[in-house]
């Protein structure tokens, strides 16, 4: 076996007859082709030119050239060239396998295990002990080196190894190995996830080096793992980072967001700059979408730090405020209802109204300015919402001050109290610190923020603990109570700056987000209190039952294989522990000391070269026989040598072609564009019928005639359009007769005439068989039988028969019936046409062959008769024709005309 | 023997065919002897002068006058005509399908001269089948027969006879048989007083060598083979050498007083027919 990069030779005696060459290109030098056979009479005269010519023949050097390529492509095929051929182990000692079975190392951990499978095989063939160690932080012995063991059951443990949530302890690896008394020839090889680990990295490989010649696996830089950093809970939008180890080439993934159910709710792409280790994604959903997505996830990604699980803390809730829909806009500032909003509106979706419109939807919570007692309607609406886990926030005010009203968590004294003013030694009084049990807890108190006027709260024995906020004299300035599942809260001062310059501080707005928050069944306290595992992710980013190595959490314990990432708590209240933010420092894997040989994971499967080269020797020795024959003179002429090359060249494009679509048809499309608008033209359905096509075409010619030469409209010849084909959009009518051998327009085509009448253009369907003699009157003559047919396909409004004061009677002449070559056919329009179109009709239906009585020849004689009226009746058609395209083109201004007379009479008046 | 006599015979037809057309074409083209002479048509009438016979005056036209008139009639003396073609193997031969192998020409000419000659009343025979010359259909059914049976021992020169003097002797064949072996043939035919009538039958593909690549040249009466590495190359040396053995030709005629024209299959054949027959025609009149 003889190796070159990722090529290797299984025979690579075999290449040794590459030597030959040499020998090969001397023989074909002096060895001429054979010549071609030819009888000749004149061959004396030949004999008298010969011994000139005697001078031997070479063959040219390109087709030497060809021929030692043959021949090294048949040598070098038979040497048995392998692509990425499999691992091979050095020395003879037990084989040493390290393996990163981190968070990092789950993509691709196919890859790894493949990898390691292979060497566990080689290991095998060449009958070595294995050495498994792994890496990651908390294996227990047993996992961490599983000594010396045989091949066949080091398989076993690789086949059932995979990656944990969590980060390396590599300094253990380094301390289990080390208890291994190993020889020194040992082959190691080190499979790592590719991130820095620092110094125990380091060591660890130049441990793993002493032992052996060794190998370190890592993933090119691309597929180094990623992580997905939680978003911000409170900002409006879930905006979610995703971060690499390492910047470079622009990427791009998708993220997904998940509901718990599974569902898939959005996705959006998360692109990479080329330089950028991180980038954000902005997930724009509707609140009751974005409260469903409990899983965010990298697409594609299966690693632990690819998936950020998110609990209550990230829901953006409902807010209802208790007042009017619309703000008082001319004094703002004067409205309790825009404090609350300003302050809401960063992190919660605000709704307005009274107490019974925004129960109609699912809230949060409910903030009630300042308000007198409750009407019984709202208290009884109220109550059942708190008890089932409602938040209700009240602010005081003068109204509250003097009303009697028990939906407040403390009982109130009458009236307020002032503090500071100028009849009184007191100051207005700046808040307390929160107290730790306190939702409030934590947030700095800026000295600034005065209260000026609350009211009080009765003394009583649960005051103290239903507190939540004091001012530094003790009086509770925010009291609330458990109800049930809920919470009444009252802040006991307004929510506008006349009692307190509370609203204007920021204060106010991380009171609220804290009391939002609140909703979300999280209480303040409970963070402290340790919460059981519920659901963890397990290496691959799916959700399992949690390890038996997981425990409690408390506070904020980093992620481990204590605590792997995933959901604590209980179903009701749960909190979510990500792996992203614990792992948003990684970098790739540090250069190698000198020595260590550096491989990728993406070994393909081996691929055997050697049918491929001699496909190809095959493929040019074709070649050389066919120059063979050319330069024998045996393809005489130019055109069968064109032909044998061009076949050459076009057997791989053959294939090549059916893949490729076939090319646009550009420059008749355009040029039918061209033709068709550069100046207005009627057109016609070709129907396939040629007597019909005819008629048509001539009918609109002479219309087209008679157009210009008494309107203002002077179209150009008529155009024939094929529905299946053609662009019908250039044209504002298109007539279309009943041909009974017309074949039925494709579904594509059904679908481009509904579109053209949709966007306005009109159809002028011509049964043609008012002259036919009817048995069925229901079912209608030939044409409108296929009428019938082809319109199953299209959706055509209603229709109505031409109405008297129809437009199409006065658009140009005025006109009582519209004849053709038959006169009395019934012509339809649509019924009625929506307002704001241009109220032309879209179908007209008619059934005396109009095309018939317009059409005549070169010189203007008439092709048809016309029955029963003559002439008369023709030069009515040809009224027709120029009503029909006037209407078409102009719509319906003609209608206003209807309006003459009252406006006649107005101006009279 | 018989296969091939049979195989000969079934493609004579339209070769007989085809020499009837060209020598019909010919024959309008081509008038009398346009000289007073021993003949049956009628020429002119000329003054008695003493020394004409008295068997000559025509007395039906002498006695409408004074004068006494002698009719003359076209000079018709009918001349021994011995036609050869050459039957060697390199005459049948053709470059592309659609031109006639040189043979099949040369018997077309060879026939439709016949038919010329035997309808002036002339007297042919074959050369090489020692026959005596005749004249009148008879000739024409002997010539056949002779030209359907296939020649003992095919050359590209015929072998010398003693003809009689005055003899005309016209040969068809593509005469590139050695110049001296010609000369020496014509040498002696000359020495008999016989003139003679040389139509070289060439196909054009050995007039410009038309082809390419690396070919070896097989000859066709058994000569050794020519191998060619680049014959494209070799194309104006070759057009030379023909010119020069053309030449030699055409040297050899004009010493011996004999005629000598070329004639390329791909011409039409009633254009070497009229050339040979026009030449027949002159040596006549001379």
């Amino acid at each position: 076996m003889l190796t070159l990069g990722s090529l290797a030779f299984a025979s690579p005696w075999l290449l040794a007859a590459l030597a030959v060459l040499p020998v090969i290109w001397l023989l074909l030098r002096v060895t001429p082709p054979a010549p071609r056979r030819l009888a000749f009479p004149a061959i004396r005269i030949l004999h008298l030119l010969t011994p000139k010519e005697e001078t031997p023949a070479r063959t040219p050097w390109w087709l030497v050239l060809l021929r030692l390529a043959i021949a090294a492509l048949v040598i070098l095929g038979l040497a048995e060239p392998l692509l990425n051929p499999a691992a091979r182990l050095a020395g003879d000692g037990p084989v040493v396998i390290a393996i990163d079975d981190t968070w990092a190392a789950a993509p691709r951990w196919d890859d790894r295990r493949k990898l390691l499978l292979r060497l566990v095989e080689e290991a095998d063939h060449q009958n070595r002990t294995v050495v498994l160690l792994t890496t990651s932080e908390g294996n227990d012995e047993a996992r961490r080196s599983s000594g010396v063991l045989r091949p066949l059951d080091a398989r076993a443990i690789a086949q059932a190894l995979d990656p944990q949530p969590w980060g390396a302890d590599l300094a253990a690896s380094l301390a289990a190995l080390d208890k291994l008394q190993l020889p020194s020839a040992a082959a190691t090889a080190y499979l790592a996830d590719g991130l820095d680990r620092g110094a125990d990295q380091v060591a660890l490989i130049e441990r793993l080096q002493r032992l052996g010649r060794l190998t370190v696996y890592a993933s090119p830089v691309p597929q180094l793992a990623r992580a997905l950093l939680p978003p911000d809970g409170l900002a409006s939008d879930l905006v979610v980072t995703a971060r690499r180890p390492v910047a470079g080439a622009e990427a791009e993934a998708g993220i997904r967001a998940i509901a718990g159910d599974g569902r898939l709710l959005a996705r959006e792409p998360a692109r990479f700059a080329a330089d950028g280790l991180k980038t954000e994604v902005k997930f724009v959903l509707p609140t009751e979408l974005r409260n469903q997505v409990q899983r965010l996830e990298i697409e594609n990604e299966a690693s632990a730090a690819a998936v950020v699980l998110l609990d209550e803390r990230w829901r953006r809730r409902p807010v209802g405020l208790v007042g009017p829909t619309q703000f008082d806009a001319s004094q703002p500032l004067l409205d309790e209802l825009h404090y609350l909003d300003k302050a809401l509106v960063p992190f919660a979706e605000v709704r307005r109204g009274p107490v019974a419109d925004l129960l109609k939807r699912e809230l949060a919570v409910i903030l009630m300015p300042d308000s007198g007692a409750l009407p019984p309607a709202e208290r009884a609406q109220l109550t059942p919402w708190i008890e089932a886990g409602g938040v209700l926030m009240r602010f005081a005010g003068p109204k509250l001050a003097n009303a009697d009203d028990d939906l407040v968590p403390v009982k109130l004294r009458k009236g307020d109290r002032a503090l500071g003013g100028a009849l009184s030694w007191g100051r207005p009084q700046p808040l307390a610190a929160f107290d730790a049990t306190s939702p409030f807890s934590g947030l700095a108190v800026p000295a600034e923020v005065t209260v000026q006027r609350q009211v009080l709260a009765q003394p009583g024995l649960e005051l103290a603990e239903r507190t939540w906020a004091r001012l530094t004299d003790g009086t509770p300035i925010v009291t609330a109570e458990r109800r049930g599942q809920g919470w009444t809260v009252l802040v006991h001062t307004t929510a506008i700056p006349t009692w307190s310059n509370l609203p204007m501080s920021g204060l106010f707005v991380d009171m609220l987000r804290r009391v939002v928050a609140l909703s979300q069944g999280v209480s303040g306290s409970a963070s402290t209190q340790p919460l059981p595992p519920l659901e963890t992710l397990d290496g691959f980013g799916r959700i399992t039952a949690p390890p038996p190595s997981s425990v409690a959490l408390i506070g904020d314990d980093r992620v481990g294989s204590r605590h792997p990432p995933g959901f604590y708590g209980t179903d009701s209240a749960r909190r979510a522990l990500n792996l992203g933010p614990f792992v948003a420092d990684a970098a790739p894997l540090a250069e190698l000391p000198r020595g260590v040989a550096r491989a990728s994971y993406a070994i393909g499967e081996e691929t055997v070269l050697k049918p491929h080269l001699l496909a190809a020797a095959l493929v040019l020795l074709l070649l050389d026989i066919v120059i063979g024959l050319m330069l024998r003179g045996l393809l005489p002429g130019r055109a069968p040598v064109r032909a044998a090359i061009a076949l050459l060249l076009l057997l791989p494009a053959a294939a090549e072609a059916q893949t490729r679509p076939a090319p646009p048809r550009g420059n008749a499309v355009d040029a039918f564009a061209l033709e068709a608008t550069l100046n207005v033209r009627l057109a016609y359905v070709i129907t396939g019928d040629a007597r019909t096509d005819e008629t048509s075409r001539l009918g609109l010619e002479s219309l087209s005639q008679v157009l210009s030469r008494r309107t203002s409209i002077e179209p150009d010849a008529p155009l024939g359009v094929d529905v299946e084909a053609d662009e019908l959009a250039f044209f504002g009518l298109v007539y279309w007769p009943m041909a009974s051998s017309q074949p039925m327009p494709s579904p594509a085509a059904l679908q481009r005439l509904t579109l053209y009448l949709k966007n306005g253009g009109t159809l002028v369907f011509d049964t043609r068989d008012a002259g036919e003699i009817v048995t069925d009157p229901r079912a209608g003559g030939p044409g409108a039988q296929k009428l019938r047919e082809i319109a199953r396909g299209l959706s055509i409004p209603a229709l109505v028969p031409t109405p008297p004061d129809h437009v199409l009677n006065k658009a140009f002449y005025l006109l009582h019936d519209f004849p053709g070559r038959f006169a009395g056919g019934q012509v339809w329009v649509e019924a009625t046409r929506a307002r704001g179109e241009d109220e032309v009709s879209s179908v007209i239906l008619g059934s005396n062959d109009w095309a018939g009585a317009w059409a005549s020849d070169a010189s203007g004689r008439a092709l048809y008769a016309v029955v029963p009226g003559g002439e008369v009746q023709r030069e009515m058609a040809y009224r027709f024709g120029v009503n029909l395209v006037m209407y078409a083109l102009t719509g319906n201004y003609k209608a206003d005309q209807v309006h003459v007379p009252a406006i006649l009479e107005r101006v009279g008046q | 023997m018989q296969q091939r006599a049979e195989q000969l015979a079934s493609t004579l037809p339209p070769l007989l065919v085809a020499a009837q057309r060209v020598a019909a074409t010919v024959a309008q083209g081509v008038h009398g002897r346009r000289r007073v002479g021993q003949g049956e048509t009628f020429w002119q009438y000329r003054r008695y002068v003493p020394g004409d016979s008295a068997r000559s005056v025509d007395w039906r036209r002498s006695a409408k006058s004074d004068q006494v008139f002698v009719r003359e009639t076209e000079w018709e003396a009918a001349q021994t005509v011995w036609l050869w073609r050459d039957t060697s193997a390199s005459m049948r031969w053709h470059s592309r399908r659609d031109l006639p192998e040189k043979a099949d020409r040369a018997e077309v000419l060879l026939r439709a001269l016949a038919l010329l000659l035997v309808g002036a009343g002339e007297r042919i025979s074959l050369l090489g089948e020692g026959l005596p010359p005749t004249s009148g259909r008879a000739a024409l059914f002997r010539l056949s027969h002779g030209l359907e049976r296939p020649t003992a021992a095919p050359a590209g020169v015929p072998a010398f006879e003693p003809l009689p003097r005055h003899a005309e002797l016209v040969l068809i064949g593509d005469l590139l048989a050695p110049l001296d072996e010609i000369r020496s043939l014509v040498g002696k035919f000359v020495s008999r007083g016989v003139r003679g009538h040389l139509l070289q039958v060439l196909d054009p593909a050995e007039e410009t060598l038309p082809f390419a690549g690396r070919v070896r040249f097989d000859g066709m009466e058994g000569e050794a083979s020519a191998l060619l590495p680049r014959v494209e190359s070799l194309r104006g040396d070759y057009a030379e050498r023909m010119v020069e053995h053309r030449a030699g030709l055409a040297h050899i005629a004009r010493a011996a007083g004999w005629f000598f024209s070329t004639h390329h299959t791909d011409r039409s054949a009633e254009s070497g027919l009229l050339t040979l027959y026009g030449a027949l025609a002159r040596e006549r009149m001379s």
